[in-house]
């Protein structure tokens, strides 16, 4: 059993009551999934294990079981608060979001408009949202593909001497060097610009460099920290489903339980067992929509 | 900034080109293992647990190869460091020297179980690994494991045990690690600290 267990699950409630607001503000259906899937190429992570000669997975990552699960809808909006296991006993609580369908552009604008508001309601404040682009790195690898692997380690690992020690043109490894150094507001690349302005969010940034390139992400990425946090918050990106555009992203929710400061709901109307007919009025209260303590 | 740099073989070396290159810090004078210094912190940690302290927050940070794809860490690794050159190998009873090919049950003693596996695996092996927490060339001697897998700078230790290196695992060498959010949050002055490293290394460190 974990140490305080059920300390750190009244703080996940909590963040996890703000995030279903906010979800149901924006529009958005919260998802429940097998907590056991037969196993499947298109699953990620998850404990795998066998049960009667067949095998099954426990637990898998949630957006690659909505993929598996996508039945070729469009314009679904879904989000999901889950225990992905990492492989052994060890699980971690995630919460994430996933838009399906929509007109490129807006769709990612929406999604990380999302995250913006999530947080918010979550009064974090100290955050950045860092987005870059892998397509403006396959134009840059574009002509020199034999060098891809490499060039992506090195990006990965944030190490240019890996680039250094290609057999490349001096003036495509200032290019390269330029790109893994690019952290800033303003872009040329027009989509980017794009997503930036209609963000129109001063926790925003461009940043192509030390972003981490996922396969199945096709261009937009995006990485969400906090000073107050060694490892990323969150992160997602943009890919097709079924042929339909998509964005979706996850918020590591040990993270969130580290730099949420808001309180354990203390804001709630009481109710003395003492009083007259305590349970009517509570059941009043409760229907009138207000949050009660009842007082034993 | 929060520097953590492994005590043991590693720790002269890489406090040296630290301060060559950016910092003042004075080495420890007592058995304290974390200290202040000007607007900087030094942590004196095992070389295991780097990685560990940078992936959960510390700037950057100082260990061997090994280590870092052992733990699978999640990091940058900007930097491989010159000094302190070895490699991860396997070893086996002097007199014998299997094919890894046949080598399937055989039982590998060693402090890094995932290279251990990733490495026969790789070869399309099964072993038995016996997970140790050092002193692993004990293991074959005691009759629990047919070889190891551990680091090896001059092969005297193997010798000492009747042990001999038969296959490199691979290279190792000392990097240097940054945590992936000071990598943002300190985007300039880490910057320049790599650029600063990189100036010394040229120089000859």
């Amino acid at each position: 059993m974990r140490k305080d267990a059920l300390s750190e699950s009244a703080r996940l409630a909590e963040i996890s009551k703000h995030l279903r607001n906010t979800l149901n503000l924006w529009g958005y259906q919260e998802v429940f999934l097998p907590t056991i899937e037969s196993y499947d190429d298109q699953l990620d992570k998850g404990t795998r294990f066998a049960y009667k000669n067949e095998f099954y997975l426990i637990k898998p990552d949630l957006t690659s079981q909505i993929v598996a699960n996508h039945g070729g809808q469009d314009d679904m909006r879904l989000f999901y608060i889950s225990e992905v296991l990492d492989g052994g006993v060890r699980g971690d609580w995630q919460f994430g979001i996933e838009k399906i369908g929509g007109s490129d552009g807006h769709l990612q604008v929406e999604v990380l408009s999302i995250l913006l508001s999530s947080l918010k309601a979550l009064r974090i404040d100290d955050f950045y949202l860092d987005v870059g682009s892998l397509k403006v790195w396959e134009k840059a690898i574009g002509g020199i593909e034999e060098y891809r692997k490499d060039i992506l380690t090195a990006l990965y690992r944030r190490n240019f001497d890996l680039i250094e020690e290609l057999a490349l043109p001096r003036d495509k490894k200032q290019e390269l060097w330029s790109l893994f150094n690019f952290r800033g507001e303003e872009t040329d690349y027009e989509k980017l610009s794009r997503i930036v302005a209609r963000l129109d969010s001063e926790r925003v940034f461009v940043d192509y460099g030390t972003l981490r390139p996922l396969p199945y992400y096709e261009d937009l990425v995006f990485e969400v920290y906090s000073p107050r946090y060694g490892q990323p918050v969150g992160a997602g990106g943009e890919y097709t489903l079924n042929g339909n555009k998509a964005c979706g992203f996850a918020f590591d929710m040990d993270a969130l339980v580290e730099i949420f400061d808001g309180e354990v709901d203390g804001n709630r109307r009481p109710v003395n067992l003492e009083d007259d007919h305590p349970y009517r009025s509570a059941r009043k209260l409760v229907q009138e929509g207000t949050a009660i303590e009842v007082r034993t | 900034m929060r520097v953590v740099l492994p005590r043991g073989r590693l720790f002269e070396r890489s406090l040296k080109i630290l301060n060559d290159a950016y910092f003042d810090f004075s080495g420890p004078d007592d058995r304290s293992l974390i200290s202040e210094q000007g607007e900087h912190e030094l942590l004196l940690a095992k070389a295991f647990d780097v990685p560990v302290y940078v992936e959960k927050g510390s700037a950057i940070g100082i260990t061997g190869k090994d280590v870092v794809e052992e733990r699978g860490s999640d990091l940058f690794i900007p930097l491989t460091l010159p000094f302190g050159q070895c490699r991860l190998s396997l070893a086996m009873p002097e007199g014998v020297r299997p094919q890894i090919s046949n080598m399937e049950g055989y039982t590998i003693a060693t402090e890094y179980p995932r290279l251990t596996e990733r490495f026969f695996e790789a070869q399309g092996v099964k072993v038995e690994i016996l997970t140790m927490e050092g002193s692993t060339e004990l293991a074959p001697v005691a009759g629990i494991a047919d070889g190891i897998v551990d680091i090896v700078q001059t092969g005297s230790t193997l010798r000492a045990n009747g042990l001999v290196e038969v296959h490199q695992v691979m290279e190792v060498a000392p990097l240097l690690l940054v945590n992936r959010v000071a990598q943002k949050t300190r985007f300039e002055e880490i910057n320049h600290l790599i650029s600063q490293v990189k100036g010394v290394i040229r120089n000859g460190a």
